[in-house]
């Protein structure tokens, strides 16, 4: 029989999977992201100041958009295939199963944002001392905003407004993650600590983690009804 | 183990199922009230009733996919939850319940681990064989008809894994005659070796074939002349 801890793996182990044989997916999400960081420099201009100053603040919104892209995908193809209902009829714990597949997400859709970011602050010419600060708010901002949206995409699950719902749902809760986000890297940049803002996500971030499978679990089993 | 029961087979028989006043309402409208069964190792219970009669409903409920509004669970004599019941389960719904990306085996794979049956290679392919789905396994599940999906669902089954009561949606919607009498086959020695199912079929799959004993469970709103033939 299967254990929990075998249950949490088999489901991110399968989503794995899934997304190399469904490579376009996860290319989609990245491709976005790079497109929209690389078009500001050029439609700004060579501002060094001004890139410098915005920098920060689209390599997060163009995160935050890239991680939307890949929400309405996270339960809707087990809903049709039916898989969806297998889990929730399999006897095991569901939240772990919900969080195989969150873990796997962010493997997949938000981890390579995270390892692009370094050649994207390149072009904002951002200091290379804040690319940490910036690194270490994707890391910790990611997994909530996908936290988040798995929440938004479960209860939404099989309406038809589905995704167009996610968006206005997620986006007044993204709104904190956003200001802490790119706020980490502005209060570095002008010499002050930014441990305050990265206290504020790493909570953020926690909570979201221990919260979400489980809220999720039991969205998804309203949504199936 | 001993099985002075007289089933076939290693895995011990199911622990038997009771059903008291169950009732379930979808939407504002009530499918069926006060309904009551019972399920022992080596029976089966045939699900009839007209389209909308709850009859996929029932099996949902059963599993704790929607809930119930009234009415109580009982397996081996000890009160159970329909989450709690999911662990004995094995189910069949109407969605193929396969990944069109993945093939055959490794669909199988995935489902036997999450079963709890075995996933040694052996056991997985012998699964295969046995619903003729030999010369499919690494096949796209994408690329095979409904009716091998179907099959392919049935191959779980065909594993023999712990878990000891079917439920099964429509399991022969798709199936050509072949498919069946495989289907038939599958039930019968599941029946001999202590199994129980509850089958929602309109298809006479269980009523001659399948070794063990077959009740027929009416769903719907009969007349009232027809609600005294219904079993209790």
């Amino acid at each position: 029989m299967m254990t929990d801890a075998g249950a949490f793996l088999w489901s991110a182990r399968r989503d794995l999977k899934l997304a190399l044989r469904r490579r376009s997916d996860a290319l989609n999400v990245l491709g976005f992201f790079v497109l929209a960081c690389s078009m500001f420099p050029l439609a700004i201009g060579p501002q060094r100041e001004l890139l410098q100053r915005v920098g920060a603040g689209v390599i997060w919104v163009a995160a935050l958009l890239a991680t939307m892209l890949a929400l309405p995908r996270l339960f809707e193809q087990d809903h049709a295939d039916g898989t969806l209902d297998a889990m929730l009829a399999s006897g095991h714990p569901v939240p772990l199963l919900v969080a195989g597949k969150l873990a796997s997400a962010w493997l997949v859709s938000a981890l390579p944002l995270v390892v692009l970011t370094p050649v994207l602050t390149l072009a904002f010419a951002l200091p290379a001392e804040s690319l940490w600060v910036m690194i270490a708010t994707l890391l910790l901002g990611t997994p909530v905003l996908l936290g988040i949206g798995a929440i938004a995409a479960a209860l939404t699950l099989g309406l038809k407004a589905g995704p167009t719902l996610v968006t206005l749902l997620c986006l007044p809760l993204y709104v904190p993650v956003l200001v802490f986000g790119a706020g980490a890297v502005e209060t570095h940049a002008a010499g002050l600590s930014p441990s305050a803002h990265l206290a504020l996500l790493a909570a953020g971030m926690l909570a979201t983690v221990t919260l979400t499978p489980w809220v999720a679990a039991q969205a998804l089993r309203i949504s199936v009804e | 183990m001993t099985h002075t029961d007289g089933f076939a087979g290693t895995a011990p028989p199911f622990a038997g199922l009771s059903a008291r006043g169950l009732g379930l309402t979808r939407g504002s409208r009530s499918l069926f009230e006060d309904l009551s069964f019972r399920l022992q190792a080596g029976e089966m219970l045939r699900l009839t009733g007209a389209n909308g009669s709850g009859k996929s409903s029932l099996l949902r409920a059963l599993l704790g996919l929607v809930p119930l509004r009234e009415g109580e669970l009982e397996l081996a004599g000890r009160p159970v939850t329909p989450r709690a019941l999911c662990r004995e389960a094995l189910y069949q719904g109407h969605a193929p319940a396969s990944k069109p990306e993945f093939t055959a085996l490794e669909n199988l794979a995935i489902a036997a681990e999450l079963d709890g049956a075995a996933t040694a290679l052996p056991a997985l392919i012998a699964a295969l064989d046995r619903v003729g789905l030999s010369r499919h396994r690494t096949i796209e599940a994408r690329r095979l008809s409904q009716g091998q999906r179907q099959r392919l669902q049935l191959a779980r089954f065909a594993l023999a894994g712990p878990r000891r009561l079917w439920l099964m949606d429509e399991p022969s919607a798709a199936l050509d005659a072949e498919g069946a009498e495989l289907l038939e086959a599958l039930l019968s020695a599941h029946l001999a070796s202590g199994g129980a199912a509850i089958v929602a079929t309109h298809l006479p799959v269980g009523r001659d074939g399948a070794a063990g004993q077959v009740r027929e469970l009416r769903l719907g709103r009969p007349s009232p002349a027809h609600r005294v033939a219904q079993p209790a």
